[in-house]
Formats: structure tokens, C-alpha cells, sequence
């Protein structure tokens, strides 16, 4: 394809394809008129012009499958119309076995109370932190705080001084909250840059980078007496580990972990987390335990709300369906194949 | 169709469907904040019972948190049980809206998504209106990660049988985007790792030189390029094995001799000037003198550790192992032979240019050599106007048209060089894997050197010593500005009004109070000295109205919070946030008491000065 052919190309696309080949390569794209997004499009694509084709070829491959799969009658010429009767069987089946809005919205409610049972992997996490390093690789939502806790109770039973670090201030605040609540007001400590409350206390509460201070005036000889009885560290929010500035404190702070004092890195649902615990084996004393599970406590459900109010189902199935991202319920994807034909082109005022 | 769905429809619609408490996740503050004034004329009010928790609940939280008695929005989220959320707000409001959350006083809230990657706040039902966010000035997709972060908010252990993630359009949606989101496997995650300044001087503070590179290795980054080196390894040895028919033949080095052959017979006819500055004699040379090629100087034998080119007049020059370990320096132009030898070398970025066991392994080889060796007949390219009998004589000179593996040679040559063009380039990516980080490291311990923190011998010195206690960004800055004494006998205010604008990252825009002559001048000096370390450390904004904000909030005592709001167009919460930096950047420097004692007391002066009120509220 030749620049000519490629412009040709695109003045025939609808708008809303446009927007969505420009995701990703034009800044703002949803700024910009037809003519301008194609201008924009055509400078892009001496940075790669076979990417830009291909996928322009995909996307006006797909808009043929969408528009096939009987969602909009009206903007159809109707040679593409009449060649729909067998997708369209097709679509019916599927539409027959997705789920229903009623059936949806079942369920919602309050479970009763039930008597406290730690789950399997917190039971195995907590035992395995008396020996080693443990990493917990769980959803949001799981538990992780019971695992912390309870770690962090039976530490200060032997003895021994917790640190329990979080990425931001704001959530170190409602931790020191939570835990004096928790263990007594007397137990608890929060150590910020200019500021120690209770810094005598056996669980101390700081953000990452104070640690990693701690860790560096310990490592030259400004010994805080106090890390020797360290025997658990607690690192909340590991995923940060990937945070582009911040990252690499939890690096060094990990690095520079005393090797008497167990580490514990909560995590939210990553990819790699064993990892993560290879490493630790790597660098540290202890085979690192790694406790990770990828299913949701409190099922969860997707659904799609169109700005007229209507409410269904975002997938054919009741639950999310893992892996199939492309399992949309019929409804929506023809809702929202509707909201996309009718904003994007007319480049109405934006919020 | 509108755009997007009117916040009261969309609250209504919850309402009705039974998902409340949801947090709608919106793409900005302001839209936030629209949404919540959609509600000023709405007949959603609470019934008064739920009203009246609501008041009580915050007159518990008001105990510990006084800041937000006045608040202006009390009035609103007691009315209709929905507020608003986001980085705008102080901490201590936003404190009282996830205790309310948690008690199940509110229906809604309204959130930026900062709030999904770090506070503790469950609720029933996400909405999602977006797909991409705003990270430093650009809009980049939502990863799978931050999507489920989002999602991973709704449906509360012990509180919901179900959690709802519901999506609704906006324009600045991609539904791809949160359906992969929503369906795939988290990312994985990448090591960032950085080398700073006061990284390196911590290090050294600690560790001898010598054991940093172990140390170094201990880090997730080398662990992670350590899994691609190894990677490479096996793509290696599977070359190695491809490489076995093509090994050394008549001459031991077949494809590079072959290649320069080829080169010759090809352009006979078209023989280009080389562009070199060299003779043609040099010029043919270089490609034969790389790394572990056995050559002959005026004084015995060596073998090349690498070939550069000197600075100033840009003549080849080589870096040369001699006997008794010796390494020294010499032209190309002093090399007598090029030997048809090489031995592999496993090359580095630093002196001695090798790894210590190939430096160990070739210098036991080159005390070994035999004393004749075959040498390697080079071509060289006459240049401007070639004689075809020149040509055919040097083609005499080789000696492949009669050598008895000629067709073997011409068969294989084009297998032969690619393999090996492969084994090279990966040898070396593998050598750049391994070696990054400390190379990185050594870049870093070059810069220190040079400002006079470590000695040669890579120590810290007196102002090494007190530099490595400012472990912020714009460390360099900062230590340079306390060696010019751009601080001697500056305030607390001028202090920490200096400080506001190093640690502000932040572009958005605030309205400009004004500005003393002291802290303008200062700060011109701060931006001049900032633009002179600029190859060495980014410079920061600089920004002269935070500067003259908190050098006024720290300046005057009688300033309340509310005065100290009306002088800037910026957000409660980003001036708090603006002076909650502030302080970590004077805590560093009170770190400083032992060495400058007189700045380290203004540090805890605005340190004192700058916590109260509000800033008194939390540690
Ligand atoms: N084993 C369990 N059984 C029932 N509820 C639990 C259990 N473990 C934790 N919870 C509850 O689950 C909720 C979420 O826990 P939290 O620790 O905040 O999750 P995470 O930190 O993993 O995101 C909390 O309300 C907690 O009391």
C-alpha cells in the first residue's frame, strides 16, 4: 500500500474506526476531526507503517464481523445487510444461552453473619512465615490484612519488633488506625520523616522509603538497636515493585533486609509472582514460600449501563468469563456498537 | 444520545437495581466535583433518620479530624449520602468519607482512580467510565493490573453475596480495554530499577568497592536480566552446535579471511575511497584487530584487548595485552603482524577491558605461543584510483584461489558469517546483560567523583559523607546548593519556600501569590545552578508560586489554612500534599545537624512552623 492508497483507505473508514486505530498512537485522538485523524494518522505511520496497516486491515475486518452479527440495521447498505443470514443463526444461539438481566441481578444482598474462618491460604501463609519469606500474590479483596496481622500478633508474642510498610502516607494513617485498634494504642508505633509517634513500640508503622533509610543508616553503622530484634518485615502493596520512580526502593529495601527478620510482601494480583519469590530464594537465607491464588472471594459480576439508563449484562455468562474477553452479551456490545457510531463522529462538546 | 449517562440517572439507576454502595470511578476531579453540584437541584434527598447518622458519624470523626467540621461539602453528602473522593481533598476529609463508606452511611461516591491503587474502600458496585488515565501529562490505556485494582473494589467480604463492575460509556472509552481488563491475567511485573546518587554513596558508605557489584546483583533488575541472558545462553549454545562444520579450516580464521576475499574479488571494479582518515593499509587492518587477535609490535607480541579511537585526533588506536600482564596503549599504525590467531575474549565496558579469566586465560596464552605463527594476509585497498593489476596482484596475495578448501569456503560462507554474525551479536547483548547495572553504577561513581564526593580510590569524602544523608530526588541539587552555601543564613521561610519548589513535581497550574525579593533571588540561583547539573540530574520545576506559598505559610504564623487557600487557585489537597513533601525534604536536611548545624536548626524551625493546623492533624 502506497501513502495514496493508504489515505484512500482511511477517508473511507467511519470516524469511530479511525478513533480506535489512533488509541495508542495519536495523543488525544478523540480530539480530533476526521481530516485532522487522518492527517494525524498518515505522519504516525512513518513511525510504523506496517503496524498501521495491519491493524486498520483488523479493525475494518472486525467492523465487517460487527456489523454481520445483526446489531444495527440502520446504517447498513443493504448488500452487507443481506449477506447476514447465517452469522446471524449464529448470534441467536448465542443469544439464547446469555445470561439475563434478571438472572444478573440475582443474588444481591447481605450474607449472614458467619463465624470466622481463615481460609486455606491464610492458614498456609501464616505458617510458613514463622520459617521463611512468603509472598502472598492474591486479589483485592482476599484478606491479606487478616495474614498481616496475624503475623505481626505472634512476632511481638516472641518478642520480636514488626515493621509493617505501606507505598503511601495516607494509607500508613488508617493502618496506624486500624492496628492500634487492633493490638492497643501502646503497641503501635508510626515513624514519618520528621515525625515519630510511639517509636518505641513493637509494630511500627512507615511508609517504604523510611524503611529503606532505616536499612541504609544500619547498613553504615548508625545502628538503630532496635533492628536487631527485628523479625518481621511486612511490605504491603508489593505490586509497587513496578512503579517507575518508586519501584526501586522496594528493591533496595528488600536488598538490604536483615536476614534474621522474616519478609513478608503482600501483593495484589500480579503476573509473575513466583518470580518474585525466585528472586528471594535467590538473594536471601530461606527458601521463599510463595501463596498466590487468582479467584475471587465475593464472585464478581460486569455489566454494562448505556447513558439512556439500560442496564445488562456486559458478558454472556453470569460471571466474569476469564480469557474470553471477547464473550460480550449481545446486548451490549450492540448498545454500545450504537453509542460508538452515534458520539464519536459528530465531535460533540466532551465533559 | 448524551455523551454519558447524567450522574443523578446514574445514581437513580443503582438505587433502583439495588447496587448501591457503588464508587463511580470518573476520569478527573473536576468531573467529580461536576457531578456532585448535577445533585444541587435534585430531589434524591435521604430520609431524615439516615441524615441524622450521617451527622453523627462525622461528629465522631470531627473528634479526631477538626479540619473538617466546617467542611463545605457536610451539608451536601448529608443530604443525598453520596460524595466525592479524590487527591483534591484534604486527607482528612477524605479520611471521613471512607469511614462513612465503611459504616454504610453512604450510597455513592465519586473518584478519581488514585483511589483504587491505595486506599482500603470496598463498596457493592464499581461504575467504570473510562479506559485510559492520566499518568504524567499523558493518557495511557488502563493495564490489566490497574483494571482489576478497579474491579477488585467491589463486593465487600462479608457484606455482599455479589460485587458489580459495571461499565458505562464515556468518550473517552475503549471497551476492548476493560474486557481485556476484566478477563485477562495480570501483568507481569518489571523491575524499575535506578542508580542514584545517593544510592551509590550509601552504597559506599557500607560496602567497599569492590563487593558493590555483588550487591547489585542482588537486585530484582539483575535477577530479571539475568532470565533473559540466560535466554540468550541457549539460543548460543544451539549456534555453537550449528557452528560445528565451520570450523577452523586451512586458515583458522576462514570466514573473516573469505569475507575479505570476497570483498576484494566483488569490488574490483568499483572500488570505493574508504572514508577513513587512515592510510589503506591501516584501514584493511581494522576489521582483523578486534578483541583476541594475536599481532606483532616492534618489541615482541600481543594480543588486542580493543580497539578505539583516540579522542583528539581520532587515530585507530589499540589497547594490547603484552607479556608479563603488561597492557598498554599503541597506535594501530605501530602493529608489525597481524597473526592468523585469535582466542576468545570475554570483553568489558572498563579496563582491562576483558573479563578477569579471559585476562588470566590470555596472558598464560600469549607466554605460550609458538614461535613461528602463520600470518594473516590482509588486503589492502589502494583507494582513489584502483589499478586492476593491483587488484589481481593483491587477489594473489591471498591465499584462497589455489588453497584446497576454496569451494568448501565459498559453499558455506553465507551460513557460516550469519551464524556467526548471530553468536557476536548475542555474546555481546549477553556481556550487556550482565554488565548494565554496574556499568550504570560506574557512570554514576564517575560523576560523584568528579563533584568531589568520592576520592579516586572511590571513597566518600568529608562531603560524601553528609551528601549520602539526602536521599531525595534532586539529591545533587540539593547537596550542591548547601556546598555553594546558597543557604548560609537564609530563614526557615527562604528555607523551606526553596525546598517547596524542588519537591513539587506536580504542572498543575496555581495562581501566583507574590513572590519576596529574597526567594525570587535565591530561586534564580537555584535555577541557574539546577540548569548547570542538568547532564547530570534532571532539573526540577522549579516552580516560583509553591515557593512563595509555603515560604508565606511558614513566614507567618497568623495565616490560617482557609487565608492560605485564598492565595493560590490551587486544590486543598495539592497544597497539602505540596507541604507534606515539603517537610520530608526538611526532615532530610535537619538530618544534617552534625555537619551544618545552622542549617539543620532553620530545617527544624520550618519544620515546627510548617505543622500546624491542618498539618497537625496526622503524623
Ligand atoms: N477468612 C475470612 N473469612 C471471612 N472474611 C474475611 C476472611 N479474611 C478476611 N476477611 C474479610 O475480608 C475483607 C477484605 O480483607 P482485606 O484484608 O482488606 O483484603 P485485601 O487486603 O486482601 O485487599 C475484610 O473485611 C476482612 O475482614
Amino acid at each position: 500500500m502506497n501513502t495514496d492508497e493508504l489515505e484512500q483507505l482511511l477517508v473511507q473508514q467511519p470516524v469511530t474506526l479511525l478513533h480506535r486505530l489512533a488509541r495508542g498512537r495519536v495523543h488525544r485522538h478523540f480530539r480530533a476531526g476526521k481530516k485532522r485523524l487522518i492527517e494525524l494518522l498518515l505522519q504516525h505511520s512513518s513511525q510504523n507503517r506496517a503496524g498501521l496497516e495491519s491493524d486498520l486491515q483488523a479493525l475494518i475486518g472486525e467492523q465487517h464481523a460487527r456489523s454481520e452479527s445483526g446489531s444495527s440495521h440502520i446504517h447498513l447498505p443493504p448488500t452487507i445487510a443481506r449477506k447476514k443470514a447465517a452469522p446471524r443463526r449464529a448470534e441467536s444461539e448465542s443469544a439464547e444461552t446469555a445470561v439475563s438481566l434478571s438472572e444478573w441481578l440475582e443474588g444481591i444482598g447481605v450474607p449472614s453473619p458467619q463465624p470466622f474462618v481463615p481460609d486455606p491460604w491464610q492458614t498456609e501463609a501464616l505458617s510458613a512465615v514463622r520459617e521463611t519469606d512468603v509472598v502472598i500474590s492474591v486479589p483485592t479483596g482476599s484478606g491479606k490484612t487478616y495474614v498481616a496481622v496475624e503475623a505481626a500478633r505472634r512476632a511481638m508474642e516472641d518478642n520480636r519488633t514488626v515493621i509493617y510498610t505501606s507505598p503511601l502516607k495516607a494509607l500508613s494513617n488508617t493502618k496506624y488506625t486500624e492496628f492500634s485498634r487492633i493490638f492497643g494504642p501502646d503497641a503501635v508505633g508510626i515513624l514519618t520523616g520528621d515525625r515519630q509517634e510511639n517509636g518505641q513500640a513493637p509494630l511500627l508503622i512507615m511508609t517504604t522509603e523510611i524503611l529503606r533509610n532505616l536499612l541504609y543508616d544500619a547498613a553504615s553503622g548508625e545502628i538503630d538497636v532496635r533492628l536487631d530484634t527485628l523479625g518481621l518485615v511486612i511490605l504491603d502493596e508489593s505490586q509497587y515493585l513496578a512503579d517507575p520512580e518508586r519501584g526501586v526502593v522496594w528493591e533496595e529495601t528488600i536488598i538490604f533486609c536483615p536476614s534474621q527478620a522474616r519478609l513478608l510482601l503482600l501483593s495484589a494480583s500480579i503476573g509473575n509472582p513466583q518470580d518474585i519469590a525466585d528472586w528471594l530464594t535467590s538473594i536471601r537465607s530461606t527458601v521463599c514460600r510463595l501463596v498466590r491464588h487468582g479467584k475471587r472471594t465475593v464472585p464478581l459480576r460486569a455489566g454494562y449501563l448505556h447513558p439512556n439508563g439500560k442496564l445488562t449484562p456486559l458478558f454472556k455468562t453470569l460471571g466474569i468469563p476469564y480469557g474470553h474477553s471477547s464473550q460480550l452479551h449481545p446486548e451490549a456490545k450492540q448498545l454500545f456498537f450504537e453509542y460508538e457510531e452515534e458520539t464519536l463522529p459528530a465531535g460533540r462538546p466532551r465533559r | 444520545m448524551p455523551p454519558s449517562i447524567h450522574p443523578v440517572d446514574l445514581i437513580t439507576a443503582l438505587r433502583h437495581k439495588h447496587l448501591t454502595p457503588a464508587i463511580v470511578f470518573l476520569t478527573s476531579r473536576r468531573a467529580c466535583d461536576e457531578a456532585m453540584e448535577t445533585f444541587d437541584h435534585a430531589d434524591l434527598v435521604l430520609p431524615p433518620a439516615r441524615q441524622e447518622a450521617i451527622a453523627v458519624a462525622l461528629e465522631r470523626i470531627t473528634v479526631q479530624h477538626p479540619s473538617i467540621a466546617e467542611h463545605p461539602l457536610i451539608p451536601i453528602v448529608k443530604r443525598i449520602g453520596i460524595a466525592a473522593h479524590h487527591a483534591g481533598h484534604l486527607p482528612s476529609w477524605k479520611i471521613a468519607i471512607e469511614e462513612l463508606m465503611r459504616q454504610g452511611h453512604l450510597d455513592a461516591v465519586f473518584a478519581t482512580t488514585t483511589l483504587a491503587a491505595g486506599v482500603d474502600f470496598p463498596a457493592r458496585t464499581v461504575v467504570i467510565t473510562q479506559s485510559s488515565i492520566r499518568k504524567s501529562r499523558d493518557f495511557t490505556d488502563l493495564t490489566i493490573g490497574e483494571v482489576q485494582q478497579i474491579a477488585g473494589r467491589a463486593g465487600r467480604r462479608g457484606k455482599d453475596h455479589v460485587g458489580f463492575a459495571i461499565v458505562t460509556p464515556s468518550p473517552y472509552i475503549d471497551l476492548t480495554v476493560l474486557t481485556k481488563g476484566l478477563t485477562g491475567q495480570p501483568e507481569a511485573i518489571d523491575s524499575q530499577f535506578t542508580i542514584s546518587y545517593p544510592m551509590v554513596l550509601n552504597l559506599l558508605k557500607a560496602h567497599p568497592h569492590e563487593q558493590i557489584q555483588g550487591i547489585l546483583a542482588k537486585s530484582f533488575a539483575q535477577f530479571q536480566l539475568n532470565q533473559r541472558a540466560e535466554l540468550l545462553e541457549q539460543k548460543l549454545d544451539a549456534l555453537h552446535v550449528q557452528m560445528e562444520p565451520f570450523g577452523p579450516r586451512v586458515c583458522t580464521d576462514w570466514i573473516t579471511q573469505w569475507h575479505t576475499f570476497d570483498h576484494a574479488r566483488r569490488h574490483r571494479h568499483t572500488r570505493h575511497q574508504t572514508h577513513r582518515a587512515e592510510s589503506p593499509e591501516i584501514s584493511a587492518r581494522l576489521p582483523f584487530l578486534t578483541a583476541g587477535r594475536v599481532i606483532g609490535l616492534s618489541r615482541g607480541r600481543g594480543i588486542v584487548l580493543r580497539q578505539y579511537r583516540s579522542k583528539g585526533q581520532k587515530n585507530s588506536m589499540l589497547t594490547v595485552l603484552r607479556s608479563d600482564s603488561a597492557v598498554t596503549e599503541c597506535p594501530v599504525t605501530s602493529v608489525k603482524e597481524v597473526y592468523d590467531r585469535t582466542y576468545e575474549c570475554a570483553e568489558t565496558p572498563a579496563y582491562p577491558w576483558c573479563s578477569t579469566d579471559t585476562f588470566d586465560r590470555l596472558s598464560h596464552h600469549l607466554e605460550e605461543l609458538p614461535s613461528r605463527l602463520p600470518v594473516l594476509p590482509i588486503l589492502v585497498s589502494t583507494g582513489i584510483d584502483p589499478l586492476p593489476d593491483a587488484i589481481v596482484q593483491s587477489l594473489g596475495d591471498f591465499p584462497c584461489p589455489t588453497c584446497p578448501s576454496r569451494p568448501a569456503c565459498h559453499k558455506d560462507f553465507m551460513t557460516a558469517s550469519r551464524l556467526r554474525q548471530e553468536q557476536q551479536r548475542h555474546t555481546k547483548s549477553i556481556q550487556a546483560l550482565r554488565t548494565s547495572l554496574w556499568h550504570r553504577f560506574q557512570e554514576r561513581v564517575e560523576v560523584l567523583q568528579k563533584f568531589g564526593y568520592l576520592t579516586p580510590a572511590t571513597q566518600l569524602t568529608i562531603e560524601g559523607d553528609w551528601a549520602r544523608l539526602i536521599r531525595i530526588d534532586h539529591s545533587l541539587l540539593i547537596t550542591e546548593l548547601i556546598r555553594a552555601e546558597a543557604f548560609t543564613g537564609a530563614d526557615p521561610s527562604l528555607l523551606a519556600g526553596i525546598l517547596a519548589s524542588l519537591a513539587h513535581d506536580d504542572d498543575r497550574p496555581g495562581a501566583f501569590p507574590r513572590i519576596s525579593p529574597g526567594l525570587s533571588s535565591l530561586l534564580g540561583q537555584v535555577r541557574k545552578l539546577a540548569e548547570s547539573l542538568s547532564p547530570y540530574e534532571d532539573p526540577p520545576l522549579l516552580r516560583a508560586d509553591v515557593a512563595a506559598l509555603v515560604e508565606r505559610w511558614v513566614a507567618d504564623p497568623s495565616l490560617t489554612w482557609i487565608g492560605l487557600c485564598r492565595l493560590t487557585t490551587m486544590a486543598e489537597g495539592d497544597i497539602y500534599r505540596l507541604l507534606a513533601r515539603t517537610l520530608e525534604f526538611l526532615s532530610q536536611v535537619q538530618a544534617l545537624k552534625s555537619t551544618h548545624p545552622g542549617l539543620a536548626d532553620s530545617a527544624s524551625q520550618a519544620i515546627t512552623l510548617i505543622r500546624r493546623g491542618v498539618l497537625e492533624e496526622l503524623p
